[in-house]
């Protein structure tokens, strides 16, 4: 099962990428902020996760330290604005398997994602 | 001060006229009593020098008769005698006191005052005959009825053997005085001599005082009081502030002295004063130096902040857009799929997905001017940095028609810093030129070595052909947005980033332009002090 969860505090990201993911047969879970995510991820399982970086409340790092002690297995793309691009390598650092960035077009979010299940 | 002038009574001249006055008048007062005194002294010697004399006469004129005992012709010679003007009685009465002569008829036969001068003269005491003054004054001086001084002369007719042997046997022997003769003598001619004296005396000492006292005015006035006078006007200039003014006396007394000590002072007052005045100047110079260097940090201060907080909110817009711009793509690709590739709803939607991109392109490139990048920090050749972006803009399509003037000092102007940055600054300012050159003309660019206030700096020169820049476009040229490209050419960033850059570092940029001819840009930049 191609399960990805989605944390993104903007609805219309995690529209985009639900109308653009869900129709190519993934199966996906929307969470608004950092909290609600690790809910879910505490209940199901997930391949994917596309975190944003920036988000009030919890930090889209700090979200991504957990999974990767928590949850080794799941892989993380990272959406971004252009403005945190050194955040992005930041966390790829940290141990994110890629990232985008915003604004992105259903074709990129699509190849970032068949690349992540690819490899 | 001024109350001197205004009381003259009492100016030191005044003083010393009325102290030398009141000397002058004292001693004339006392030389003008002793003269009179001594005067009526002189006189009444005089007279009774003449009184004693017609007493004298008076005996030796009635010696013969009374010899004789002729009584009439006696009396007769007392009558004459009294006749003349002065004489005012004459008399001869015995040792009794009864009159026995006198030159007024009337007399004959009374008796003489017992207080009068003939008996108190001798006599102190008139119950005891024998009890005589030793040195007795026969004259006394007395105011007659009319107020005019008399003289009264008293002198006694002593025995002798012409007397007590005459035929008559009048006198006995044994007496020693046989009578008296008294002349009363009038004194008003010598009264009124005297008086004329007097007068004449008094007005010279008057006239003698008032001529001291004008000529001592006039010497004090002269001396004294005039150059005081001058003195203290000048000091009243001086004190009201104008030390121009010198007091022109030339006397070599003391007051001359005086003049020429103050004038002298006044002149090292002036000194002083305009001493005084050029530090005061110097200091408000100083003081509106530093008043216009704390302006500009200021400024400058309020510029950078400005710029600094233009640029969060920037990004901060800039990023969020990109959320709604991500739901725009998605979708218009989405609807784009239900649409024929060559039908004119995919062609409006690819307008739709081209626009946005060029939103996403525009907010890029605010991200990248905006944002404070952590750099990479080294040691930066100016100069190779210049070369570097010369190379890569000649290689653009935009700088094809432009030729590069690159006159380089042959120094290596180290700064530590991000290259990439200062290859920012360089890269707007070609843009610029090329922009207002309409793509076509000549870049001069040179770099020099520069000081400003003693540290090392490194000045880039950056000189266009263009269209210059407007005066009224000056103040605003570091504004950030603020540009005179046409739409969507440029963003108004380029130039208040590159300021923002310099500024970072410490350095500064300064324009020249003209209208028509062309721009340039100087752009300094500390360097290291070695």
């Amino acid at each position: 099962m191609k399960k990805i969860l989605v944390i993104d505090d903007e609805a219309i990201v995690r529209t985009s990428c639900e109308r653009t993911l869900v129709p190519e047969g993934y199966e996906l879970r929307l969470a608004t902020n950092g909290r609600e995510g690790i809910a879910f991820m505490e209940k199901e399982q997930f391949s994917l996760v596309l975190l944003d970086l920036k988000m009030p409340d919890m930090d889209g790092i700090e979200v991504l330290n957990k999974i990767n002690t928590t949850w080794p297995d799941t892989k993380v793309v990272m959406i971004t604005g252009y403005s945190t691009v050194d955040t992005a390598v930041q966390a790829l650092r940290l141990g994110a398997y890629n990232f985008i960035e915003k604004p992105f077009t259903p074709d990129t979010l699509l190849g970032a994602v068949k690349e992540a299940f690819e490899k | 001060m001024k109350n001197i002038f205004s009381h003259p009574e009492k100016s030191i001249a005044a003083k010393l006229i009325i102290a030398t006055g009141l000397l002058i008048v004292v001693v004339s007062f006392i030389f003008w009593y002793a003269t009179l005194k001594k005067q009526e002294k002189d006189v009444m010697s005089i007279a009774l020098t003449y009184g004693d004399s017609f007493v004298k006469f008076t005996k030796r004129s009635t010696r013969h008769s009374m010899l004789t005992y002729n009584s009439e012709e006696t009396q007769g010679v007392l009558e004459t005698l009294g006749t003349p003007e002065g004489v005012q009685r004459v008399r001869i009465y015995n040792h009794q006191g009864n009159v026995l002569f006198s030159s007024n008829l009337k007399n004959v036969g009374t008796p003489v005052d017992r207080t009068s001068l003939a008996c108190t003269s001798c006599h102190s005491d008139l119950g005891k005959s024998a009890a005589l003054i030793p040195d007795p004054v026969k004259w006394s001086v007395h105011k007659d009825e009319k107020g005019s001084t008399s003289l009264k002369m008293v002198s006694e007719i002593p025995n002798e053997p012409d007397c007590y042997n005459a035929s008559c046997h009048v006198h006995p022997r044994e007496q020693e005085v046989l009578g008296f003769v008294e002349a009363d003598l009038s004194l008003a001619l010598l009264d009124e001599a005297l008086f004329k004296q007097g007068l004449a005396l008094t007005v010279y000492v008057i006239v003698f005082v008032l001529a001291v006292s004008m000529f001592l005015g006039i010497i004090n006035y002269k001396i004294v009081t005039h150059p005081v006078h001058k003195l203290s006007k000048g000091m009243e200039r001086v004190a009201g502030g104008d030390l121009d003014y010198s007091v022109q006396i030339n006397s070599v007394d003391e007051i001359g002295v005086l003049a020429s000590t103050f004038n002298s002072m006044i002149k090292d007052l002036k000194a002083a004063r305009d001493q005084r005045e050029k530090w005061t100047q110097t200091l408000e110079d100083e003081i509106a130096k530093k008043t216009e260097e704390i302006r500009k940090t200021h400024v400058n201060l309020v510029q950078t902040e400005k710029l600094a907080s233009l640029g969060r909110m920037a990004a901060g817009v800039a990023h969020e857009i990109n959320n709604p711009l991500t739901g725009v793509v998605t979708f218009a690709h989405l609807l784009k799929k239900g649409f024929a590739p060559d039908s004119p709803q995919a062609q409006d939607l690819d307008i739709i997905i081209e626009q946005s991109e060029r939103c996403s392109k525009i907010i890029k490139n605010l991200l990248t001017f905006a944002r404070a990048t952590p750099s990479e920090k080294g040691s930066v050749s100016i100069n190779d940095v210049l070369n570097r972006t010369v190379f890569m803009v000649q290689n653009q399509e935009k700088f094809h028609h432009i030729k590069f003037n690159v006159v380089l000092e042959n120094s290596q102007f180290i700064i530590v810093g991000d290259s990439s940055q200062f290859q920012q600054i360089f890269l707007n300012m070609f843009i610029n030129a090329a922009d207002a050159m309409g793509g076509r003309g000549s870049i001069h660019v040179a770099t020099r070595s520069a000081t400003e206030e003693g540290k090392p700096y490194v000045e880039i020169e950056f000189t266009d052909e263009g269209t210059g820049i407007k005066p009224e476009d000056m103040p605003k040229l570091f504004e950030p947005f603020f540009t005179t490209k046409p739409v969507g050419k440029g963003t108004g960033l380029g130039l208040s980033v590159s300021h923002g850059i310099v500024k970072h570092f410490g350095g500064n940029i300064k324009v020249k332009s003209e209208v028509g001819k062309g721009t340039s840009f100087f752009v300094r930049l500390p360097l290291q002090e070695k």
